[in-house]
């Protein structure tokens, strides 16, 4: 939005400056002015529901009654909001939300936080005339899986509607009835199963909408609240991890314009459920045979020693780390490169970018750019399946005006509000960049949209499948638009974090390239010699596992055997390795093939900062005690290293973050210390001033090869899918897609299926379902679900009938 | 004839304890003999039940909120409709309170809502063992007739029957949130423990037929 000016108002007989155009409810607050409100909501449009905030604005005609949340402040505007006439509306608008709403505060989970209580205390009359009896509901019934409603509490503030309408963009509540027996519904058969169904809980001013599962755990009181980070997604949303006896006991979104402006997808929201999973790993483990037995850390951490100092420093990979801490992954990059003495480290798993593209890319934009943006250009993952809150800011710049063009194969969370909404066969990317940078015939008016700058582009892997290179010639046709910011889009938790503190092979902690002489010996001035030559990606160590080139690896929290692209390699590669540990919090696929297994502290058990797909550090705090023995990963490198005879300087995060300040040079001056005294909770986006940046990777046109074959594959990403912390959170375990091939209906009858008929794809058996959003010849499946993880990523891929079916 | 005045003094001093041998003795024989407890003497704790042999703790916290040295320990589940335990939505699944800390200042006997929690006249709790200092739910509830549970034997020193005399206290504000009795204070004097009849409703009128309580106001 524009700068406005300000214009002054007289609040109270008190002269105030204030923004113009701002609501009269909002300049109040500013000044001091508590109005108050139940429907009114910063994030959302206003509609004058609730009649709380009722004040009198003097007009020609004598001053009258006017709802603040609705009018905007104008210059001279005289209010008073504390006269006999406002006491007595706001008593009156009190005693008649209360005429139906029960008084059952000691039992309703919204009962010492809840905004009609302290209002009802605060600008109440105390004592209510009606004694006729109120009106009840069957309760609770739940929206979804995930909410539950009392509608006999709720007091028509339509604040859920609009979150599920305007910021979600699930039209899925609305109010029946009329009278009384106003009430929230669901529309017939149809649940409230929106990505942001927790948002309605937050927002609710009363205790209408619950959530399952934190209904009658604690009471407000009992609470601790750590403002903290959500480490689910590279979107990093600010939380408030609300705990009490050490437990976890529920995540609510905080403020924090720069990222996510208070909202969470539900992943964020309920994913903490998999913290308290009993399967998490609360020991040691040491391979035994076929399975594993509990050992302690410090026989652990022996073992591992004198494994890894067993081998020459170039036989040791290190796959992961992109789901800790910045200081977690440093610890790591620093213990490969130094006390190993290995340059084989990859954060990805073959699944991501070109870490110079991911990490340094020139003219990097920010989220809050988005706002700013007459035109965005999406071109990579469905936002809304792999960012989710990412894909609300999106949607509010487009709510707000923005162009937007939507490059998929296959349709999107985001086509709905598209502008321009373009459709490839997986695999052929490069053809319509091509057509698309040529401005060629029916392409001009995207071409005329795209020139209308400032520009926002979005750009990644659209799937796994795609070859990644296609993001860096995408990331340079983006480049040539009109004031463009790009934003790289790279899912994992703290990918970027992970490739900045050098978890890369071709990368040095603070966005140094291993190419950079100057940038080299700058390192080696406080780390010592650093091994010569440049690593090996996580593909390279894979098939290097299998020639025996490698012989040992670390797994800090990756399961390659899941999320890399050929499944069938990565369970060759480490059936192959003579020694693999693997940090981890949960058995995987593949730390079942590991020798020692050490329990790793998720991201609410640990301190530290991360850093998001914009660059923006922010700091992690730990709201629970690790589990059983788990500890960072860090702490338990500082151990192995110093049992390998050297000293890590990790024991502490403290300890690491002051050293990646001082040798990173993108982060030099990211201290704990700036960002708590100095960012403040927004965070700051490196490189802060005073340091700069060494790597500046410009994106060039790559010519990317056009997939040619019968079929080409989509493995498209799910936000519910197998994945380890969805699986073992009893919250969203469940909420995963079945899996099933969708194609184009005349590709179906070339193959002469129907919906539901088996079909083997890539040697698995899927059900068919037709679907003509798929490009031809193309083929669409969800990615990592119990059903289809299989599936090699490939973008070719053989697609044949079941012959023989029953 | 300061000599003789010294000579006198030990009588003197024996005045005193002769006058007190014609007075009525203070000094009790505790345990075998009791001093009437005053109506507001608090004593230690009881959980109610209502008529129906329902809890009446809903577990609402409240009085884990309010408790100034912080010695109850409360947490709520989810109260099954078809095997209820309180009349709630929830009840009290975890109730424990911490005697060693507790202060005896019933405020959490005036921020119940359902007069789940009241104090009794026992005051006698001495254990040989901090663990056993804290009374949990089992020890707090009365039983559906209205027995109350003590973790230790009636004896001598423990009388159990105190445990059903409740202590009086004051209801801060006035019941039923009716106007006419706004900045009422009101007192209720009388034993409230065991199995209780449950409040008055919103209306005035007498939730529960069966009670025979009756309508005041």
């Amino acid at each position: 939005m524009a700068e406005h000016g300000t214009v002054s108002i007289i609040i109270n007989g008190v002269e105030h400056d204030v923004p113009e155009g701002e609501r009269l409810i909002t300049a109040a607050e500013r000044v001091g002015e508590y109005i108050p409100r139940f429907c009114h909501h910063d994030k959302l449009a206003p509609v004058g529901k609730c009649r709380m905030c009722l004040v009198e604005v003097e007009g020609p005609r004598g001053s009258a009654l006017t709802t603040s949340c609705t009018v905007p402040v104008t210059d001279g505007m005289v209010v008073h909001t504390e006269t006999d006439v406002v006491k007595k509306a706001q008593e009156g608008i009190l005693e008649f939300l209360l005429l139906n709403h029960p008084l059952d505060c000691s039992v309703c989970d919204k009962g010492g936080e809840c905004p009609l209580q302290d209002q009802a205390l605060a600008f109440g009359a105390g004592e209510s005339r009606f004694i006729e009896e109120k009106r009840t509901f069957t309760k609770p019934i739940p929206v979804s899986e995930l909410v539950l409603l009392d509608r006999e509490r709720c007091v028509v503030c339509d604040r859920c509607v609009r979150v599920a309408d305007d910021i979600a963009g699930d039209p899925l509540l609305e109010f029946i009835d009329r009278g009384s027996y106003v009430q929230i519904n669901t529309f017939p058969n149809e649940p409230f199963s929106s990505y942001f169904s927790g948002n309605t809980v937050q927002v609710c001013p009363v205790g209408a909408l619950t959530s399952v599962d934190y209904r009658f755990k604690a009471r407000p009181w009992d609470l601790e609240s750590v403002r903290s980070v959500s480490l689910v997604d590279s979107v990093q949303s600010s939380v408030d991890v609300h705990t009490s006896r050490g437990k976890i006991l529920r995540v609510y979104g905080a403020e924090n314009d720069a990222v996510n402006e208070g909202w969470l997808s539900d992943k964020d929201r309920f994913i903490f459920s998999a913290f308290r999973s009993p399967d998490r790993i609360t020991t040691p483990l040491v391979r035994d045979g076929d399975g594993f037995k509990e050992t302690s850390w410090s026989e652990a951490v022996e073992l591992v020693a004198m494994r890894l100092g067993g081998h020459v420093g170039t036989e040791v990979g290190a796959i992961g780390g992109a789901n800790g801490t910045n200081e977690e992954a440093f610890a790591l990059a620093k213990f490969m490169r130094t006390v190993v003495g290995s340059p084989h480290i990859d954060a990805q798993l073959g699944d991501g970018l070109d870490p110079h593209l991911a990490s340094s890319i020139t003219a990097r934009g920010t989220i809050s750019d988005l706002d700013a943006a007459s035109t965005i250009l999406v071109w990579g993952p469905d936002l809304k399946e792999t960012l989710p809150v990412l894909y609300l800011r999106v949607r509010k710049a487009v709510r707000n005006g923005a162009a937007l063009v939507v490059v998929s194969p296959y349709s999107t969370g985001l086509d709905s509000i598209a502008t321009h909404s373009l459709r490839y066969r997986a695999g052929s990317g490069p053809e319509i960049l091509r057509k698309l940078a040529h401005g060629d015939a029916g392409y001009e008016a995207v071409t005329e949209t795209l020139a209308n700058g400032p520009v926002v582009a979005l750009v990644g892997r659209s799937s796994i499948t795609e070859n990644p290179m296609l993001a860096e010639a995408v990331a340079a046709f983006a480049r040539s638009l009109p004031h463009a910011k790009l934003l790289p889009l790279l899912t994992r938790a703290n990918v970027f974090g992970a490739l900045d503190m050098g978890l890369a092979p071709t990368l040095l902690p603070g966005r140094v390239s291993t190419g950079d002489a100057a940038g080299v010996s700058l390192l080696e001035d406080s780390w010592g010699p650093l091994p010569e030559s440049a690593g090996k990606d996580t593909m390279a160590m894979l098939e290097a596992l299998i020639d025996r080139d490698l012989v040992a690896v670390i797994l800090a929290g990756a399961d390659p055997i899941r999320d890399c692209p050929d499944p069938a390699v990565a369970e060759s590669a480490l059936d192959a390795a003579e020694f693999v540990v693997a940090f981890d919090a949960f058995m995987t696929d593949s730390t079942r093939k590991a020798h020692v297994v050490l329990p790793a502290a998720l991201w609410g058990e640990v301190d530290g900062t991360v850093t998001n797909l914009e660059g923006r550090v922010q700091r992690l705090r730990r709201s629970v005690q690790p589990r059983g023995m788990s500890i960072s990963v860090s702490a338990a490198l500082d151990d192995i290293a110093r049992a390998m005879g050297a000293e890590l300087g990790a024991a502490d995060w403290q300890l690491i973050n002051k050293e990646i300040a001082a040798v990173a040079p993108a982060y030099a001056g990211m201290t704990a210390d700036y960002l708590t005294f100095e960012a403040g909770e927004e965070g700051a986006v490196v490189p802060i001033p005073g340091a700069t940046q060494p790597l500046g990777h410009i994106p060039v046109e790559v010519n990317v090869p056009v997939v040619t074959g019968r079929f080409t594959l989509h493995l498209a990403p799910a936000l519910y899918d197998a994945g380890v912390l969805v699986r073992n959170s009893h919250m969203l375990e469940g909420f995963a897609d079945p899996g099933v091939v969708r194609m184009h209906p005349r590709d179906a009858a070339s193959l002469a299926v129907a919906d539901g008929d088996l079909i083997d794809a890539e040697g698995v058996g899927l059900p068919v379902k037709i679907d003509p959003e798929v490009p031809e010849r193309s083929v669409v499946i969800t990615r990592n679900l119990d059903t289809t993880r299989g599936i090699a990523a490939s973008a070719d891929i053989r697609v044949e009938t079941v012959r023989g079916e029953p | 004839m300061s000599w003789f005045a010294d000579l006198l003094g030990p009588f003197r001093g024996f005045a005193v304890t002769l006058r007190q041998v014609t007075r009525p003795r203070v000094t009790i024989k505790y345990p075998d003999e009791k001093r009437v407890k005053p109506d507001r003497f608090h004593g230690r704790h009881v959980l109610n039940r209502n008529l129906d042999g329902t809890e009446k703790c809903i577990g609402c916290e409240l009085c884990a909120g309010v408790c100034p040295a912080k010695c109850i320990y409360v947490r709520g589940a989810d109260n099954p409709p078809d095997n209820p335990v309180s009349e709630g939505e929830r009840y009290g699944f975890v109730y424990e309170i911490n005697m060693l800390r507790c202060i005896f200042c019933a405020l959490c006997v005036e921020a119940c809502p359902t007069e789940a929690i009241t104090m009794t006249h026992l005051f006698e709790m001495s254990t040989t063992n901090r663990d056993d200092a804290i009374y949990t739910k089992d020890d707090l509830l009365v039983e559906p007739d209205g027995t109350p549970n003590h973790p230790q034997p009636d004896s001598k020193l423990i009388d159990l029957n105190e445990l059903k005399i409740g202590d009086g206290w004051m209801r801060a504000t006035s019941p039923s949130g009716r106007a006419a009795y706004a900045g009422v204070v009101q007192w209720t004097p009388s034993a409230r423990t065991g199995a209780l009849p449950a409040e008055r409703g919103q209306s005035g009128q007498v939730n529960d037929e069966d009670s025979g309580e009756e309508t005041d106001g």
